[in-house]
């Protein structure tokens, strides 16, 4: 599976190969997607985060899966990959937020705390004995002047920004079917639901079981974040499903 | 203070909020203007004795300071100090205290903006920079300093008095230094809150008129700054009365 010459240049991080590339950061995006897709859609009034919880058997507790982090009032963040690389950028995201807070006595902006956790990640691309983090984070937010913002972190410490962007296993299908769908004016409601939809064109029978789906929504009327609740879920699936039969 | 540290230094990841990030040549407690700073002859430190006035109107601020610096408060060692230096696009801050701690404070306020502004694309809001200010005063080694901070920013003009512990305070208008009773009394009375820019400069400069003829630490003509959304414009004044006349 592995050229053969590649081997002495994948063994640290911080060594490239003669023809430029750092394997272990490659090989930290591949651990991202063996894990489920998380989805981010930005929307004119609000962000909307979703995911899928893998639920390995009937008696795990579905709600100790958090692939949905709340960061602050205004941001939240999705992961895919490795959870306990996530919980790490995680918490390092939640004191980014509090020390903007102390230093400056206001909210950080969505961009700058993307870019103080992707230059963080990126330590760990050219720092030796130590390993990059196999996660990928959708951080989606509204800034304190109501615009909303959706970035994506990955192995290599890139901050990008998406009107809409899937993370994790099946990335190419999801981005392809948002790429298609995407509608710049669409509502919070319709993000949420094109977010759903999106999540359910990973699953085997495309469909989602709301007690397993996460939504998260930072709306900008309220600069909030807000996690809806199963039911909520499930009516937003129901929807789906009736549109889809009145086409 | 943080768990998170660089991978490659050992340093701390989260920045801290009471700390600049640039910090002037100074090690908090052994450096120049540190908490050693008492043990230094008093009788060789430039002091700015001073008075320094802010006042705030609907079209911008104005900032009037004395131009005398004294040792010890007995000798007048310099009569044309500019006690208003620009730290902002749309900010001044005045020197009071220790000249070597405000000249050093002002240079580090003005990097932070400058590099506050870069990296958000947004000039930092004068709110943010004053409780900045109130962070490195009270966490930072400058000791001896209790400058205003006059601007302009979308919200409007503000006026803060930074005291030496850090408390930040805002208010419509506000003296700080040596002669502050005597232009609080000039000031008293006379302010109102629809008052103009011109009115509210000749305000300014007759309190400060009032202290240099009987504060000892006060004197020498006159610094005035005015800073309206468009910028700052700062001039000085071998007598108040020349200031007075310019309008």
């Amino acid at each position: 599976m592995q050229d053969q010459n590649q081997q002495a240049y994948d063994r640290g991080t911080s060594i490239f190969s003669p023809d430029g590339r750092l394997y272990q950061v490659e090989y930290a995006r591949e651990a991202i997607k063996r894990g489920t897709a998380s989805v981010g859609v930005r929307t004119a009034d609000g962000v909307v985060l979703a995911a899928d919880r893998q639920v390995r058997s009937p008696l795990v507790e579905e709600q100790s899966i958090e692939k949905l982090h709340r960061i602050d009032d205004h941001i939240a963040v999705a992961s895919a990959g490795h959870v306990a690389d996530a919980r790490q950028l995680v918490d390092f995201a939640r004191e980014q937020a509090q020390v903007n807070k102390l230093r400056y006595d206001e909210p950080i902006g969505v961009e700058s705390l993307a870019k103080e956790v992707t230059d963080y990640i990126q330590r760990y691309t050219q720092s030796g004995g130590v390993r990059p983090f196999g996660v990928a984070l959708a951080i989606g937010g509204v800034d304190p002047d109501g615009t909303p913002k959706l970035f994506e972190t990955d192995p290599s410490g890139t901050p990008y920004e998406w009107k809409a962007t899937a993370i994790g296993g099946n990335r190419e299908a999801l981005q392809g079917f948002l790429e298609e769908e995407y509608r710049p004016d669409m509502d919070l409601d319709s993000g949420v639901s094109l977010a759903l939809e999106t999540i359910a064109q990973g699953e085997d029978d495309e469909a989602v079981d709301p007690q397993a789906a996460e939504v998260t929504v930072i709306d900008t009327e309220t600069h909030g974040v807000r996690s809806l609740d199963p039911e909520e879920i499930a009516s937003h699936l129901d929807e789906l499903d009736g549109g889809e039969t009145d086409e | 203070m943080s768990r998170f540290t660089d991978p490659l230094t050992g340093a701390d990841a989260v920045g801290d909020p009471t700390a600049p990030e640039l910090t002037d040549g100074f090690d908090g407690a052994s450096g120049a203007g540190g908490a050693n700073a008492g043990d230094r002859d008093e009788g060789s430190v430039n002091k700015t004795g001073t008075t320094t006035v802010g006042i705030a109107t609907d079209d911008g601020v104005v900032v009037a300071t004395d131009r005398r610096a004294s040792l010890g408060g007995r000798f007048v060692s310099n009569k044309s100090v500019q006690k208003v230096e620009q730290i902002h696009p749309t900010g001044v801050l005045t020197l009071v205290g220790s000249v070597g701690g405000a000249q050093s404070f002002i240079r580090t306020l003005r990097s932070e903006a400058d590099l506050y502004e870069v990296r958000k694309g947004e000039s930092i809001s004068i709110g943010a920079l004053a409780t900045l200010a109130g962070n490195f005063a009270r966490g930072g080694p400058w000791f001896a300093i209790n400058p205003i901070l006059a601007g302009v920013d979308e919200e409007g003009s503000h006026v803060y008095s930074i005291d030496p512990a850090g408390g930040v305070m805002a208010d419509d208008y506000t003296v700080t230094g040596s002669g502050m009773q005597l232009a609080y009394g000039t000031i008293e009375g006379e302010y109102d809150e629809a008052m103009s820019m011109a009115d509210a400069r000749d305000l300014a400069v007759r309190a400060v008129e009032a202290a240099s003829e009987r504060d000892t630490g006060s004197g020498n003509g006159v610094y005035v700054a005015e800073v309206t959304g468009d910028g700052v414009d700062i001039e000085g004044f071998d007598d108040t009365d020349a200031a007075l006349a310019e309008r």
